[in-house]
């Protein structure tokens, strides 16, 4: 029973990791760019949330799409500022701007809220409920469920619609694109846009049962890392099952050897996945 | 123009070496030492970043395996920690081979992702692993029972050792830069497509750079150990440890010989007087200001300080020759 | 034979873009390879230069099979080639790009400098030898795309439209510097849209559409071919021209 319990929660959160991972598979494929600072994008959705919380009593439903609509803009501000001409450069330049924004957003975050963890209220969203024996915990639950309809809610936006196929038009075949009249430049923005949404609401719904601090970008950057790798390159169905599948490993190595070793065997199979398949479950060779 | 040259790096010798003697006293000395064991360890980056290109944002695994190895001997055997740095050497050689074989294959995100992810691993297994001392982590010998437990009391002797191993790693990164290796590496770094059309062993040299880069990383590590005497988690493998090596070289110019010395020579007192203004504190300001002028490099002088006086000279000088020019037409008529 | 593309398929998904191509070139030849766009020759080219691995099919190389050898093997054994775009090291000067070259054969840099310095006065461009090499324009990259390949000392020299976007009169010089590189003993494939390029400098031509082979020969020959025409222009024009009733 406890071992369900465990492999519905790894899902659940698993479903989240899949949500923030997707946007950053999205940046990856369209542009080759790799988003270091996508952890903190997460993190600052969290804060958002508390703060939406403590100053305006927000509810869930609103501080989670006051997170999207935030790091929309965030990442629309990043792309236009940043990213665009970074882009057309050397290697380094591309990996250190990121890198650096991780810098500048993580130790601003450590300056204006201070190191200490800050929490949102346990019964925010729910009790605990016991379905069949298995205990659920209301906001996992929803967040679980929240983010995995955004995820293919994300996919079908990717496939479905004009702005979509747009999107992937410019992530194909830039210069096709253009000639098609598309604008690689505004697409980009808003795949930016949405991958900060997608981390700011990600962010927001692990705010509901998770200890909010600067540093939570640290380990869910690298959880992203360890998604988009597995998924394949630049493949959102990919980050979607990468995400499940993470996530069930992380709680089932908590569950056997403890939280504090759950991190090391997701980066450790980052590192398996780097050496016997690194295009992934679904990339393209 | 040859001339020029060997007077400059004469200079700079007469510069390094005499530096403890002119401006005596334990805060300056301390400092240098500093200044040099960071430009060791930024050097070493630039090896695997500058040159080649590929960006490694978990150094620090390297480092923290060459401070914790020495001071491991000494706990286990009670011998002279000097005795710890070739394990230091070849644990740092290990992991490279670990997260260079897979990666250098494929296209560089790969690599910078596994660097922070290795190094994130290794902290975590060590700050939870009694035997390396777990989160209070290991000390070195208290007092010096010879020479070769490298305890000193003064910085100067540190500052000496220290300006050896960095002298022997320009000499070797400078006969690099002439020789087939570093044509190669600059021509990874620039396009990889061409290079391989031209014949180039991609992924072989890039291993080979990071593997010259991680053995002079542990050294550093296991330099800073000897002097310091103490390791643990947070000193040796935490990712402001690789931050620092990354900036002070991109300040001063990735891929340039000198780059490291001169972010190091910068940012090194730089931090000290910040940290003493703003205590502990200050860390998160710091970082904060780091992370923007690793943003402004990447965004606006990708090349360091060392491209930017380049290329303001190149400037002026062209300037000068049009005024020249100028001048010269209104003279002829 | 130098170089043999046996039955060489390359197949994306369900798409082909080269489907059962079969040429050979022999040493001391200066082969062309033409077609309509998307006619499958840029695929068969990657191929040939180890970029792309066939999904069927072989290339052979003076008796190796290079099928599925990487670009890097491709050098080493004599196969050079250009990129269509220039891949021009731009941070490294004119010499040490060409150095780069050299030092497949030189191992060490006075080796390396003394064979570049060869190469660019062969290729004309020992006048620019210490300038940026992000400084030249379009002619000069071409240029200097070239003489990096050749100082790797290739039996064979695969250059993917290496005139393409010169005016006329670098056209000229370009051919000149082709014809240069041929003299000193290098076996040429050449991928070309312009057909004067073609006409003056290849004793073969081989002609691609739609994945195929359509045609192979003298370029004269080809050239008038009905099946060539058609593919290049259209079915009608073929017709009409057939008829006589173009000018």
């Amino acid at each position: 029973m406890i071992l369900l319990q465990v492999i519905v929660g790894g899902l659940l959160i698993g479903a989240v990791y899949a949500l923030f991972s997707s946007g950053l598979t999205l940046i990856w494929g369209m542009m080759n760019v790799i988003n270091f600072a996508h952890g903190e994008f997460v993190m600052l959705g969290m804060y958002v949330a508390f703060w939406a919380f403590t100053l305006a009593g927000a509810g869930p439903a609103s501080f989670t799409a006051l997170a999207a609509v935030v790091l929309f803009i965030l990442g629309v501000i990043v792309y236009m500022a940043l990213i665009r001409q970074v882009m057309r450069g050397p290697m380094l330049a591309q990996i250190l701007s990121t890198f650096g924004l991780l810098l500048l957003l993580r130790y601003a975050a450590f300056w204006a809220f201070s190191a200490n963890f800050v929490t949102l209220p346990e019964d925010l969203v729910g009790p605990s409920f016991n379905l069949g024996g298995i205990l659920l915990s209301a906001p996992k639950l929803l967040a679980g469920g929240v983010a995995l309809a955004l995820t293919i809610g994300m996919h079908v936006l990717l496939t479905r619609t004009a702005i979509g196929s747009q999107i992937l038009a410019v992530a194909e075949d830039r210069d096709a694109a253009m000639l098609m009249g598309i604008r690689p430049d505004r697409m980009q923005a808003i795949a930016w846009g949405l991958a900060g949404a997608s981390a700011g609401i990600a962010g927001a719904l692990i705010a509901t049962f998770f200890p909010i601090s600067p540093t939570a970008g640290e380990s869910l950057a690298l959880i992203a890392f360890v998604v988009v790798t597995l998924g394949g390159f630049g493949s959102v169905p990919g980050a979607m099952i990468a995400g499940l599948v993470i996530g069930l490993i992380e709680s089932l190595s908590a569950y056997y050897f403890g939280p504090i070793y759950q991190d090391v065997f997701v980066y450790g199979l980052f590192v398996v996945v780097l050496w016997v398949r690194p295009h992934g479950l679904l990339g393209k060779a | 123009m040859r001339q020029s040259r060997t007077i400059g790096w004469a200079a700079l010798a007469i510069a390094l070496l005499g530096f403890p003697l002119i401006f005596s006293g334990a805060y300056y000395e301390q400092l240098a030492a500093l200044v040099i064991l960071s430009a060791i360890s930024a050097s070493a980056w630039n090896l695997i970043g500058g040159y080649a290109g590929q960006v490694s944002v978990g150094h620090a695994v390297f480092f923290g395996a060459g401070a914790y190895m020495p001071l491991l001997f000494y706990k286990l055997w009670a011998v002279s920690p000097l005795l710890g740095f070739p394990a230091g050497v070849a644990v740092s050689l290990t992991v490279a081979v670990v997260i260079g074989v897979p990666t250098f294959r494929l296209s560089g995100h790969y690599f910078s992702m596994a660097t922070i992810a290795v190094a994130e691993l290794i902290r975590i297994l060590v700050g939870n692993w009694d035997f390396l001392g777990a989160s209070i982590g290991l000390m070195g010998p208290p007092t010096a029972r010879g020479w070769w437990d490298l305890v000193f009391r003064s910085s100067v002797p540190y500052y000496y050792i220290f300006l050896s191993v960095l002298a022997v790693l320009l000499a070797f990164t400078r006969w690099m830069e002439r020789g087939r290796f570093g044509y190669y590496l600059r021509a990874i770094r620039t396009n990889e497509r061409a290079a391989r059309s031209l014949g180039v062993p991609v992924s072989r040299y890039k291993l080979l750079a990071l593997m010259v880069s991680a053995g002079f990383t542990s050294l550093a590590g296991s330099l800073y150990a000897a002097k310091f005497g103490f390791i643990d988690p947070n000193s040796g493998l935490a990712i402001l440890v690789s931050v620092n090596m990354v900036i002070m070289a991109a300040l001063g110019g990735a891929g340039r010989l000198l780059g490291p010395l001169l972010g190091a020579a910068i940012l090194v007192p730089l931090q000290t007087t910040m940290n003493s203004i703003f205590g502990g504190g200050g860390t998160g300001l710091t970082y904060v200001f780091y992370g923007g002028i690793i943003l402004l490099i990447a965004r606006f002088e990708p090349g360091g300080l060392i491209q930017m006086t380049e290329r303001i000279l190149t400037r002026l000088r062209a300037h000068a020759a049009r005024s020249k020019a100028q001048a010269g037409g209104v003279n002829a008529a | 034979m130098l170089l043999e593309a046996n039955d060489v398929t390359m197949a994306f998904g369900g798409f082909l873009a080269v489907s059962g191509a079969s040429l050979g070139v022999a040493e001391g030849e200066i082969v062309g390879l033409i077609g309509p766009n998307g006619a499958g020759k840029s695929t068969l080219f990657n191929c040939l230069a180890g970029d792309l691995k066939p999904t069927s099919g072989r290339v052979v190389f003076d008796g190796v099979d290079v099928t599925r050898a990487n670009p890097e093997t491709h050098a080493k054994i004599g196969i050079g080639r250009t990129f269509q775009v220039p891949a021009t090291f731009t941070d490294l000067t004119v010499l040490e790009n060409v150095m780069v070259g050299a030092f497949a054969r030189h191992p060490n840099a006075t080796g390396a400098r003394e064979a570049a310095w060869r190469v660019l006065e062969l290729t004309g461009l020992a006048g620019q030898a210490e300038r940026r090499a992000g400084n030249l324009g379009t002619p000069g990259r071409k240029r200097l795309e070239i003489a990096r390949a050749r100082a790797t000392a290739p039996r064979l020299v695969l250059l993917d439209e290496a005139l393409a976007g010169l005016n006329p009169a670098e056209v000229q010089q370009a051919i000149e510097l082709v014809r240069a590189i041929h003299r000193t003993g290098v076996t040429l494939v050449i991928v070309e849209h312009i057909m004067e390029v073609i006409l003056t400098l290849a004793e073969r031509v081989v002609v691609f559409n739609q994945g195929r082979v359509i045609a192979q020969g003298p370029p004269n020959d080809v050239v008038n071919d009905p099946a060539v025409i058609d593919a290049y222009l259209g079915h009608s024009h073929a017709r009409r021209s057939q008829q006589g009733t173009i000018a």
